[in-house]
């Protein structure tokens, strides 16, 4: 599985082989310290150094997930927002 | 904007199936699916894991297509997750980062243990589209709709696929433990074998 960015990718599996052994091993049976902290911090930074070399704004597609939430959860709001487009 | 809502049962327990939600990718069913980095990952009060990933996908469209939308192959999809283990549930929101303006697709699956089997899991799966400033766009969302019953399917295999890939490695490693432990046996008996006789020495 690829990294957006190349220079990532060695990072990335060996932040995903720690983390899927933490998860099924320890976090499912109730353990939450993360043992995998520093290979994640390692790899967020590479990941996200590519992001902004490529004009990907991180908050911006993390909110636009959750305003799907908020869109199907309210429908108040949809309709404000037809009545927008609308005018 | 057209609603589509589905359920499906795996099999399997919600542990089998939490674990295999994160090594579905790469998988041969999706092969437009090409790389996924975390973006932010962090565990709240409550001990539940919130997971922010980017997925990275290449369309197999022909290339006047890339050339009319003004993008190239490469589509940019946004997932946010959150893992309860307490509840037992792991919901999954997607959204289309590329041509978002133009058309989402918002999907949301829910994974939690069957109601009526606690042995299986339940899948609630829904997604809305949503095409927007296109002439057409009752008609191109009916079409979208079309796919996404064939891409759902596709995506059951995929789990299917991923979790039989941890129940072979879980064999295989039950399989070595048998071994090391009849040799550990083995070792042991001639061990005590020598302690038997040692002792007189």
């Amino acid at each position: 599985m690829d990294s957006i960015g190349e220079e990532c990718k060695e990072l990335k599996k060996k932040y995903d082989e720690c983390f899927n052994e933490w998860f099924g091993e320890q976090y499912l049976k109730g353990k939450t310290t993360d043992p995998c902290k520093v290979l994640f911090k390692e790899y967020r930074e590479c990941v996200h150094r590519v992001l902004v070399e490529k004009g990907i704004d991180v908050q911006e597609a993390y909110e636009k997930v959750l305003g799907t939430s908020k869109e199907l959860s309210d429908p108040n709001k949809k309709e404000t927002e037809t009545q927008n487009v609308k005018k | 904007m057209k609603l589509w809502t589905s359920e499906h049962t795996f099999e399997h327990p919600w542990e089998t199936v939490a674990k295999a939600a994160w090594r579905k990718y790469p998988n041969p069913m999706n092969p437009g699916v090409t790389g996924i980095d975390v973006l932010n990952r962090s565990i709240d009060s409550r001990g539940r894991l919130e997971s922010h990933r980017l997925l990275i996908t290449k369309w197999s469209l022909p290339s006047w297509v890339h050339t009319m939308l003004g993008t190239d192959a490469t589509c940019f999809g946004s997932e946010v997750s959150l893992v309860d283990p307490k509840s037992k549930t792991l919901e999954l929101r997607t959204t289309n980062l590329t041509l978002h303006d133009y058309l989402s697709i918002d999907e949301t699956l829910v994974y939690s243990p069957h109601p009526s089997n606690k042995n299986h899991t339940l899948l609630k799966q829904e997604a809305s589209i949503n095409v927007k400033g296109l002439p057409l766009s009752g008609y191109l969302e009916g079409v979208v709709v079309g796919n996404i019953d064939n891409n759902a399917g596709k995506g059951r295999q995929a789990m299917e696929w991923a979790i039989s890939n941890i129940k072979s490695e879980m064999e295989e490693l039950a399989k070595t433990a048998q071994t090391v432990s009849l040799t550990a046996q083995k070792e042991l008996t001639k061990t005590m074998q020598f302690i038997d006789t040692e002792p007189y020495c």
